[in-house]
């Protein structure tokens, strides 16, 4: 498009000096570091299962139990050839301060991770490496392309010091002066690395009932739904065609899904037992599972939102959800956002702890101020529960009808702020507003109804608040 | 009077002066949805054509002029709530003739400034610029500019935008 020259750019950029190293590769004879030897075999685990699968199909069948046997040793025997000469093409390096991963045996990959912008290492236990006492590490980079580096698989022990290894390299640990805009946090973060957990560790009774009371709304729905549906149906048709027509076509599906959601909770329930989270300096640590033993780490400086979910049955109790949003920029406009569960259900104290932890001084409750009555019509059954407010460090914005949900955007990290008006809000006098956080859709608080001045008015604060708060912070580019 | 006739922009507290789009900007979109119109026009003239022979053509053309009509007349309209607004530290731009929209884009959170022009707009020597932050979704337009004001705006918005970075 057009020639002119680019505007002159600002006298220096802001943020953390990272120095320009030239991706310096290591001397082809530096001793590679290998991955565990069962890597191979843990990877393509499904594809054994599956193999084996279709050979017991077939010997079940066919009741050709030779070829079975045949099938088994050719996979076994191209396997261990494949494996062996894979694992000497895979390995790692620690070279100065980048650590390089190789990999490929056709096409060759060379990984190189620049350690001083180290975000985080993740320790990950899939349940098919612990059978073997294996674990994973998922390294992430600021700035880097979206995907972490992987180093799977490691001895477990190996794993835990390797990591302790690359985060002392880092710097994080021993001294976290690489880490920019800390200021604010430092002295309200008292260091109790040591001292330990945030809240007491989540008890298995407490999750499961938690997870029960959740699933409960859908699944008496579904099932109401699913029974009155066959009953009248086949009273109507004859229990017979309704079971076969019926059945395939619509109820089948239907069932598919309701297994599928059922799945999902057993697993988030499974994912959030032995729930700890702790906070280490500027990092919130947080490590889970039951089966599969993971270990996240959220810096506390990124935190774009916090929500708090709270499903109609908890209500009673007081049970809260705590979920935080995390931005990390890539190397193109795209930023990934992550939504990390700090809190898989907890009562008003513990979430109070884990808001506070996770934003310096956010409140854990809100009050926020509803819509105007007119309209109420809009949305007779939420109407009650949604709402929006400007406090002293968030904008919260509450909706949801099952799951009620207070969103909180510090206004440090509102992106962009719009104003909506549809043709029937027009005639009410009514407006949306909206406060986008970086990164996804649905990563934004979504103020609804609002009278049109007031919404505007809102906008208009917002703005200046997030300055205000931006302002506060160092100028960074994170 | 209350605020139900006031597009919502209007309401903004403080003063706020809007900067008008190119008035060739009209032509140009109301151009664009003719042409748009007219190639559907086509793919209906064909098939009644065949059906009904020149009368069917005939049809599609009445229904092309009756639409067209109604379309020029709407993005005609349409045109005229366009309008940016520069503050001291944010980017106001408004639009929407049924659903009016109002972005406020702060400065210090642009990450991308697009200049873009299309064929139509070419012939007519205008231009957008297009403004990103981090946020998905968040990208704000400002079409129809002169291109003189348009790298000009671009190159206010660069400026101001490295001074105030903000960050996520």
């Amino acid at each position: 498009m057009s020639d002119e020259p680019a505007p002159p750019l600002a006298a220096a950029p802001l943020g953390p000096e990272v120095p320009v190293a030239a991706p310096s590769a290591p001397p082809e004879g530096v001793q590679r570091q290998r991955l565990h030897p069962l890597t191979p075999l843990l990877e393509s685990f499904r594809f054994l299962t599956a193999a084996a699968a279709a050979a017991g199909i077939q010997a079940f069948t066919s009741r050709n139990f030779l070829f079975a046997i045949y099938i088994a040793l050719a996979a076994a025997v191209i396997g261990g050839i494949a494996s062996l000469i894979a694992l000497q093409y895979r390995g790692f390096v620690i070279w100065g301060r980048e650590l390089h991963i190789y990999g490929g045996v056709f096409t060759r990959s060379h990984r190189t991770v620049p350690l001083e912008r180290l975000q985080s290492v993740d320790l990950v236990r899939p349940i098919r490496a612990r059978l073997f006492g294996l674990a994973q590490l998922n390294i992430e980079v600021a700035g880097g392309d979206g995907t972490d580096a992987r180093l799977a698989y490691l001895k477990a022990d190996r794993a835990l010091a390797l990591r302790a290894e690359l985060l002392a390299i880092a710097g994080r640990p021993a001294a976290p002066v690489a880490e920019p805009a800390e200021d604010e946090e430092a002295p309200e973060a008292v260091p109790d690395r040591d001292a330990g957990l945030l809240v007491p560790q989540l008890t298995v009774r407490r999750l499961a009932l938690a997870s029960f009371l959740e699933a409960l709304p859908a699944q008496i729905t579904f099932l109401a739904v699913f029974g009155t549906a066959f009953a009248v149906a086949g009273s109507i048709f004859g229990f017979t065609r309704v079971a076969t027509v019926v059945w395939v076509g619509f109820l089948a599906p239907a069932l598919v899904g309701y297994i599928q959601s059922t799945i999902a909770a057993v697993n988030r329930f499974l994912r959030n037992g032995r729930f700890r989270i702790a906070r280490d300096g500027t990092n919130l640590l947080i490590q889970r599972g039951l089966t599969d033993t993971s270990h996240e780490t959220v810096p506390v400086d990124r935190v774009t939102g916090v929500s708090f979910a709270e499903p109609v049955l908890w209500r009673s109790r007081q049970w809260k959800r705590v979920e935080v949003w995390t931005a990390a920029v890539a190397q193109q406009s795209a930023t990934a956002v992550r939504s990390t569960t700090a809190l898989p259900v907890g009562g008003p104290d513990e979430v109070a702890a884990v808001a506070a932890a996770a934003v310096p001084d956010l409140p854990s409750v809100f009050a926020t101020e509803r819509p105007p009555q007119r309209a109420r019509w809009r949305m007779p059954l939420r109407w009650k529960r949604t709402g929006a407010a400007l406090t002293e460090r968030a904008f919260v914005v509450r909706h949801g009808l099952w799951v009620n949900t207070h969103v909180a955007l510090p206004y440090a990290r509102i992106q962009s702020v719009k104003v909506t008006q549809g043709r029937v809000q027009r005639m009410q006098g009514l407006a949306t507003v909206r406060a986008m956080a970086a990164g996804g859709v649905g990563h934004d608080a979504v103020a609804v109804d609002r009278d049109a001045r007031e919404a505007v008015a809102m906008a208009a604060e917002l703005r200046d608040r997030a300055d205000a708060a931006a302002a506060l912070e160092r100028p960074r580019l994170s | 009077m209350s605020a139900k006739t006031v597009p919502v922009w209007d309401l903004w507290p403080g003063e706020v002066t809007w900067q008008p789009m190119s008035p060739k900007l009209r032509t140009v979109w109301v151009l664009r949805s003719l042409l748009n119109l007219f190639l559907l026009a086509v793919v209906a003239a064909v098939p009644l054509g065949i059906w009904l022979g020149w009368r069917g053509v005939l049809w599609a053309l009445c229904g092309y002029v009756l639409l067209a009509g109604l379309r020029a007349w709407a993005v005609a309209r349409t045109v005229a709530t366009w309008g940016y607004a520069e503050r001291e530290e944010d980017l106001l731009v408004r639009h929407g003739l049924l659903t009016r929209r109002l972005n406020i884009v702060p400065y210090g959170r642009i990450q991308l400034i697009d200049l873009s022009a299309g064929p139509i707009e070419r012939m007519f020597g205008l231009t957008t610029v297009q403004v990103r932050t981090a946020a998905l979704g968040s990208t704000s337009e400002v079409p129809g500019l002169e291109p003189a004001v348009a790298s000009a705006l671009r190159d206010r918005l660069a400026l101001r935008a490295a001074e105030v970075r903000e960050g996520l």
